[in-house]
């Protein structure tokens, strides 16, 4: 099964992917924008500051899929030793580091007209905070660490430590009493946003998931290129 | 119309914000991933034709990768 991830397998596929996300990407975009900018209704509480969600709630979303991917990973890389899985971690981190900031600073610049502050030391912003954290300590033990099979292990370790924060975040608004809302949005339940608004939503993650998706590509190649460039003359 | 589509009803700042720092956070982390793929296939192309004929030959022979990434470096350039 891990055959189907070798580098020199999939190169040819990453650049044709890297083209066709090009080639839809902005079309997306232009509907997913009119949707949630234009169409789509101002909610009867919160009026238009509810706009916002359609790029918060996305990036926290992908913050939180990123560091679980992240997680999984490493477990995988620590049990089967595959050198091409810490490729994908490292071309993941800084993905997941850019949504989960994201995340918090448009939470804060909703946060303002919502609930009159721009930050509050509450369970699941202080979650999320401590999140970025964890992303900021993986990306610094490959940037540091110049022994890469150490800094491999020592990142998926961080990793591994981290997801015990990912069910915190999850269920810290129906642990504590916290300023955040909980989740409106179930995937094995009800859902309580209209489908005005839900579809704008589910159009602005697609976005964004591509826009991951383009990113997570192009550092990955990097990251192939990197190693065969250092191992040229073994080729 | 226009005025109430930037004012959001007294929002425009917050909404208008968080949409420009996320599109501009997007637009940055991709021209910086951009330009170090670039970066790196010029130095992997550089590091190609430093080899002697017969080992430049033979490296694209056996690597798929190497051929690939020579041939998106000469398309780019």
């Amino acid at each position: 099964m891990f055959e189907l991830i070798n580098p020199s397998k999939i190169f040819y596929w990453i650049e044709k992917l890297i083209n066709f996300i090009n080639s839809i990407f902005f079309i997306i975009l232009l509907i997913a924008m009119t949707f949630a900018l234009i169409l789509s209704p101002p909610d009867y509480l919160q009026g238009d500051s509810v706009r916002i969600m359609y790029v918060h709630v996305p990036s926290a979303w992908i913050g939180l899929f990123s560091f679980t991917c992240l997680a999984f990973l490493s477990v995988l890389s620590f049990i089967f030793k595959i050198k091409n899985l810490n490729l994908i971690t490292k071309s993941i981190a800084p993905i997941g580091l850019m949504f989960t900031c994201l995340a918090i600073l448009t939470g804060s610049l909703w946060g303002q007209p919502t609930w009159g502050t721009w930050w509050a030391w509450d369970a699941r912003i202080t979650s999320m905070l401590i999140l970025a954290l964890f992303y900021v300590l993986f990306i610094l033990a490959h940037k540091l660490i110049e022994n890469e099979a150490k800094a491999n292990k020592i990142s998926s370790l961080i990793a591994i430590i981290g997801a015990i924060n990912i069910p915190i975040i999850k269920y810290s608004v129906d642990w504590w009493n916290t300023l955040h809302q909980p989740s409106s949005i179930n995937i094995y339940g009800d859902s309580y946003v209209h489908s005005s608004m839900l579809l704008p939503l589910m159009l602005m993650l697609l976005v964004l998931l591509l826009y991951c998706a383009l990113i997570f590509l192009m550092k990955y190649k990097t990251e192939i290129i990197r190693i065969k460039k250092k191992n040229i003359k073994r080729l | 119309m226009i005025q109430n589509f930037i004012s959001m009803n007294g929002y425009g700042i917050y909404v208008w914000l968080s949409f420009f720092a996320t599109f501009l956070v997007c637009a940055v982390v991709y021209y910086k991933t951009y330009k170090t793929l670039r970066k790196y296939e010029k130095e992997f192309a550089k590091e190609l034709s430093r080899l002697s004929k017969a080992e430049k030959k033979l490296v694209l022979e056996k690597s798929k990768v190497a051929s690939q990434v020579l041939a998106s470096y000469n398309k780019s350039i």
